[in-house]
């Protein structure tokens, strides 16, 4: 940590509230303008229960595609919270601060957004939801527990549960310094919501306690989450999907995305608050460095899966992989999959300079995310187009613009979530910025104080 | 919102015996390579050298009979495997944790980095076996087309991660080597001044050994990754007509860094009982190390369950088939004390804060673990070896469960005995604590009081 | 598992044309939306048996340019009504379940339409209803009663004339005898003009279908999947074929 900000409780206060109890007219607008994409997106909902999923590309054989695509991309990027908050809690990394509370909004956010796309996306979503509300316990035909798609809301649902009370747990001190500088409506949702926090040590020991045992607690469910969406895929029998490495390689994947989307999500934070001295390049070169690592373990995992396709001689599997490096359009995607998500991004971030450059690394975070959701489209769809040995029934598939424009909507539907939430709670745990001043320290080594940290 | 990772208002374990100055730790460390070997010294190595001959006698044996029959070689592949897991991958751990720049790592570094040695003899071990597998025609491989594939390209794979252990190893001792070659006598001073004898310690130099070491380290970690990835495939998946797994090669690298935590725990605990280090190694490094050992034991059951759950599901033939052979079949008895002692015991136990906490316990587990690890290979490298025909897309006879026979058992106890050997001569040649790092650790750490109490601050220099 | 009695048929590829009535027969009996040209162009056709078809001999007439050698090979698919069904266990709600004679049952009112089950069958021979279904006035009285008219959303696909199968059984039943070899016949196995389709019985040992099942020219389609297919198919007597190194496995 080389640029440090000695700051004030008071300041930290008077900063992390702000975005809450003041409201500049960029947030009227950028809320307009993430509900009209929503709207958008539930427009396109009502078409599809209206005139059925004739609307989309899909067709037979490629029966699955963005967005069954874009349930798998959210979900890896619900993986950022998780690893933030608690991996980084548990190892006692010190730049995790300012972000863990943003990434554990976006894990939420995103794994709502991520839900709505299985259920969108079936033939009938009325019968989904009425196979579920009430479920028809008399006639004794309970759902299926040996498909994945009854794995999935399980994991998901865990997810959700955990993260939520995660960020609750750690929201209790901050609703108590809203609480006292609110009145009226407001602070009486703040009073019933921070439970009657007064701060005094048994309550922080608790809370503590409570933080440690769901870090520890959640990270089994961070990796089952996405290791059970990839079972999706892994059971089947489609031949670039049946692989045993699917587990690993979407988790990583799921990291490397979600870890990037934070990154990006700290740009966007630090300019729009102007939280400068509380998001320093110091944070983007940590952050910087946990994604390389993340990077270059995700490139390891995708190498086993190509060598894999190859490595069998399986004639289904490698016309699949043929299909998918050297047939158009797969070849350019591939070639984009690959330059946005490693061949550009992780040399880039070797670098000091421009791991501490903000616009730089605003500008790698979000190429990893289109490659990565490149690399999910790519290996969802050409398997399902090339499926078995027998070519007559050889398909392709196109998107159509009600599919395009359910991408965009899920990116308004996390961001309006986001920004509904800046404005009720503060985005930056308050708390956790005060431990932080209260941990600094320095230590003479020779004639140099080196600035340090306290470790308990 | 403070972690009660700490140590509830009790000092932080002290680096070096407390009180103790530079000279004195200095003293201590280099004085045991310096004096001669007590008698206790002489007696193990005496002891080992004993196992060792009779595992070459043994050896010598089976090399008689020469590779043509691979099943013989079943259980030698099994041990290459069992060191390649174990004592070549214990240096990843000093390794990984300098990268992380974390601090309880300084006492153990180089005693892991130690145990690199021990792959002059398993590469020995390797040439055998090597040798006895099948050409590449007719069956699926790493290599597809390359010639001299695979004997050639494996061994030259092992090869370079025996020589990049070896300058790990150097590069991490050599400032110590240095201080050795100023103060040593008689022969060994001349190696040691051949060795490092240019080292003086300017900042230049001292620059240029931390980049060498931080990116021959790295190198270490992706050559390691890949050879056990390399040996899964060839040595083990390669022979198993049907057998395709993409996550295994992973799962055994995976297995190979628990199995490398669990090498460290031992020969921290035999440092710590043995050599009477007890003033330098304390809970701490056995608490981080316990903690790893825990998420890595959930690891190993992770990757074994998602390679399970795909091959299982599809009731596939040759699933079926590969499922049988290396589980549920003859092969039933190593399996489940696979999986007992590398995740249910380990699990069971070090899920116990008090147990993570001390000494003894994650001993006890790193012991249960090194048996797993046997078990797991045994599984792994005998039931491929036993395989006679190797190539198409099923298994269709699955083999009977091979027993290790009198020559199999020398082998193996020569093999551990050997290696154990090696390390303690190394360890006469290069002291088992980084002196310079010891002495860096002392520097930039400082106890200030909060509040009422007394933390250790650490100093972040860059 | 084994089973009193298991429903299967075989295709002798040795007699197809390519005719495509049994196409027609089976849109017929199965109340079959319209295969316009629009959604034929979208791959979205529904067909729940197709003749495949596959050219032999084309890479060597593209080199030589002499095209009068290249030969056509027909292959009907339809639901293989496998014992070991990949399209079972992925499907959350139970909708697709094996019967106790041996038969792939779909149950539309269960299906919400995930898809699940049309990526994991190998054979490509689930359909789904990306339309609502509609035909024009003057059709909708050839619709069939016995069998249910799908709404948009969910998964369809061959059933081995199931309404025939259930007929024959109650018929049987009400005459106090079981079913005759040869009595039931699918709309596929009635209209074809060359006795391509045969059905029956496979675990009767003294059925026709089970006798046939044996030849020496027997196969099933990717055998190697371990889907354990209920289809046994006849390899075509090509008198001009070269033996060749098989490429599969």
């Amino acid at each position: 940590m080389q640029e440090r900000y000695l700051l004030t409780n008071r300041q930290i206060n008077d900063d992390l509230t702000r975005p809450v109890l003041t409201t500049p007219f960029w947030f009227w607008v950028a809320a307009a303008l993430l509900g009209g994409g929503l709207s958008l997106g539930l427009l396109v909902v009502a078409v599809f229960v209206i005139f059925g999923l004739g609307v989309t590309g899909l067709n037979r054989p490629v029966f699955w595609g963005v967005m069954i695509t874009n349930f798998v991309f959210w979900v890896g990027i619900s993986h950022a919270g998780v690893m933030i908050s608690s991996i980084l809690r548990l190892s006692q990394a010190e730049w995790r601060r300012p972000v863990t509370r943003a990434a554990e909004v976006l894990t939420i956010f995103a794994l709502g957004t991520a839900m709505t796309f299985p259920l969108i996306h079936t033939g009938r979503p009325w019968r989904t939801l009425y196979w579920v509300f009430p479920y028809d316990f008399f006639r004794a035909i309970w759902p299926n527990v040996r498909s994945p798609l009854v794995w999935d809301p399980s994991a998901i649902f865990t997810y959700l549960t955990s993260a939520s009370l995660f960020v609750y747990v750690a929201l209790l001190p901050d609703l108590a310094v809203l609480r006292e500088r609110t009145t009226g409506l407001p602070h009486l949702f703040y009073s019933i919501a921070s439970l009657g926090w007064r701060g005094t040590p048994r309550q922080w020991y608790l809370q503590a306690l409570a933080g440690i045992l769901l870090s520890a607690l959640i990270l089994p469910v961070f990796v089952s989450v996405h290791s059970i969406v990839s079972w999706d895929f892994a059971v089947s029998l489609v031949p670039n999907w049946h692989a045993t490495i699917f587990a690993p390689y979407f988790v990583i994947g799921a990291v490397w995305s979600g870890v990037s989307a934070v990154a990006t999500l700290m740009v966007i934070m630090r300019s729009v608050f102007k939280w400068q001295k509380y998001i320093t390049p110091d944070h983007f070169d940590a952050i910087g460095r946990l994604l390389l690592v993340v990077g270059v373990g995700w490139f390891y995992f995708f190498v086993l899966e190509y060598l894999f396709g190859f490595y069998g001689a399986e004639p289904a599997e490698i016309a699949v992989r043929e299909f998918q490096l050297f047939s158009w359009p797969w070849n350019l995607l591939f070639a984009i999959f690959m330059l946005a998500a490693f061949l550009i991004p992780v040399p880039m971030l070797c670098f000091r300079g421009i791991r501490r450059s903000i616009k730089w690394m605003l500008i790698t975070s979000l190429l990893v995310n289109v490659g990565m959701w490149l690399e999910r489209y790519i290996i969802i769809v050409p398997g399902l187009a090339y499926k078995q040995v027998l070519t007559f029934s050889y398909g392709e598939y196109t998107p159509s613009i009600f599919e395009f424009t359910l991408i965009f909507a899920s990116f308004c539907m996390v961001g309006l979530g986001i920004l509904v939430f800046s404005k009720v709670f503060p985005l930056m745990p308050i708390g956790e910025a005060k431990e932080g001043q209260i941990f600094r320290a320095s230590v003479k080594v020779g004639k140099v104080e080196v600035p340090a940290v306290i470790r308990e | 919102m403070s972690d009660t990772h700490g140590h509830n208002g009790h000092e932080p374990s002290p680096l070096v015996p407390p009180g103790a100055t530079d000279r004195a730790v200095s003293a201590d460390v280099l004085g045991r390579v310096l004096h001669p070997a007590g008698r206790r010294f002489r007696g193990w190595a005496l002891l080992l050298t004993a196992l060792l001959a009779i595992g070459v006698v043994g050896f010598l044996l089976r090399l008689q009979g020469g590779v043509q029959d691979r099943t013989q070689w079943g259980y030698t592949a099994a041990l290459f495997a069992i060191l390649l897991s174990t004592f070549q991958a214990a240096p990843l751990v000093s390794i990984t944790q300098r990268f992380l720049r974390s601090q309880w790592r300084r006492p153990l570094g180089r005693a892991t980095e130690l145990l690199a040695v021990v792959g002059l003899l398993n590469f020995l071990i390797m040439l055998p076996v090597v040798a006895a597998l099948p050409p590449l025609a007719g069956r699926p491989s790493l290599w597809n087309w390359w010639p001299g594939a695979p004997h050639l390209w494996d061994t030259l794979g092992v090869a370079i991660l025996v020589v990049n252990g070896l300058a790990v190893l150097y590069l991490a001792a050599l400032p110590d080597l240095a201080a050795l070659a100023v103060v040593g006598q008689g022969w060994r001073a001349g190696l040691w001044r051949r060795l490092a004898g240019f080292w003086v310690g300017t900042p230049r130099q001292w620059d240029i050994q931390r980049m060498a070491l931080g990116t021959l380290g790295m190198f270490y970690f992706l050559m390691l990754v890949f050879s056990h990835s390399m040996v899964a495939m060839d040595f083990s998946m390669g022979l198993v007509p049907g057998w395709k797994s993409a996550i295994f090669p992973a799962t055994h690298a995976l297995s190979a860094l628990q199995g490398g935590l669990a090498t460290t725990i031992v020969m921290l605990f035999i440092l710590r009982t043995v050599g009477g280090w007890q003033d330098y190694l304390h809970v701490d490094q056995f608490w981080a190390l316990a903690k790893l050992l825990l998420s890595f034991s959930l690891l190993w059951f992770y990757f074994f369950y998602s390679e399970f759950i795909i091959l299982w599901y599809g009731r596939q033939p040759q699933e079926e088939a590969t499922i049988g052979l290396l589980m549920f079949g003859p092969y039933l008895v190593p399996f489940v004390g696979a999986f007992l002692c590398s995740f249910v015991l380990p699990l069971a136990l070090l899920i116990w804060n008090p147990i993570r906490r001390s000494i003894r316990g994650p001993v006890v587990v790193a012991c249960i673990i090194l048996v797993g690890q046997l078990f797991d290979r045994v599984r792994l490298y005998v039931s491929a070896y036993s395989i006679e025909q190797v190539g198409g897309h099923v298994l269709e006879h699955v083999p009977a469960f091979h027993p290790p026979d009198l020559v199999d058992v020398m082998i193996l106890v020569g093999g551990a005995a050997g290696a154990v050997l090696l390390v303690l001569l190394a360890s006469r040649l290069v002291p088992v604590f980084s002196l310079w790092e010891l002495k860096e650790g002392m520097m930039l750490r400082k106890v200030v009081p909060l509040v009422r109490l007394r933390l250790a601050a650490l100093a972040k220099p860059r | 598992m084994a089973l009193k009695r298991r429903w299967g048929m075989v295709v002798d590829l040795d007699r197809c044309t390519g005719c495509q009535a049994c196409v027609v027969a089976c849109g017929a009996e199965n109340n079959i939306p319209l295969n316009e040209e629009k959604i034929v162009n979208e791959r979205r056709a529904i067909s729940w048996i197709r003749i495949e078809r596959y050219w032999v001999g084309t890479e060597e007439a593209e080199q030589t340019g002499d095209y009068s050698q290249v030969k056509a090979r027909f292959l009907p698919v339809m639901c293989q009504q496998c014992g070991n069904a990949p399209c079972e266990p992925v499907c959350p709600v139970y909708a697709t379940h094996r019967t106790e004679d041996g038969l792939n049952a779909q149950i539309y009112n269960r299906c919400i339409g995930t898809r699940y089950c049309a990526n994991n069958d190998p054979y490509n021979v689930r359909f789904f209803n990306f339309w609502e279904p509609d035909w024009p006035e003057t059709l909708r009285n050839q619709l069939n009663p016995d069998v249910t008219v799908r709404s948009k959303g969910l998964i369809e696909k061959c059933t081995f004339c199931v309404q025939r199968i259930r007929r024959a059984e109650r018929g049987a039943k009400r005459e106090g005898r079981v079913v005759r070899d040869g009595e039931i016949q699918p709309a596929c196995v009635q209209a074809c003009p060359a006795d391509v389709l045969l059905f029956g019985d496979l675990e009767d040992a003294q059925s026709k279908v089970a006798q046939k099942a044996k030849d020496r020219r027997h196969y099933r389609l990717l055998e190697a999947v371990g889907t354990d297919p209920g289809v046994y198919y006849l390899k075509k007597v090509d008198p001009s074929a070269t033996p060749r190194e098989g490429t599969g496995h």
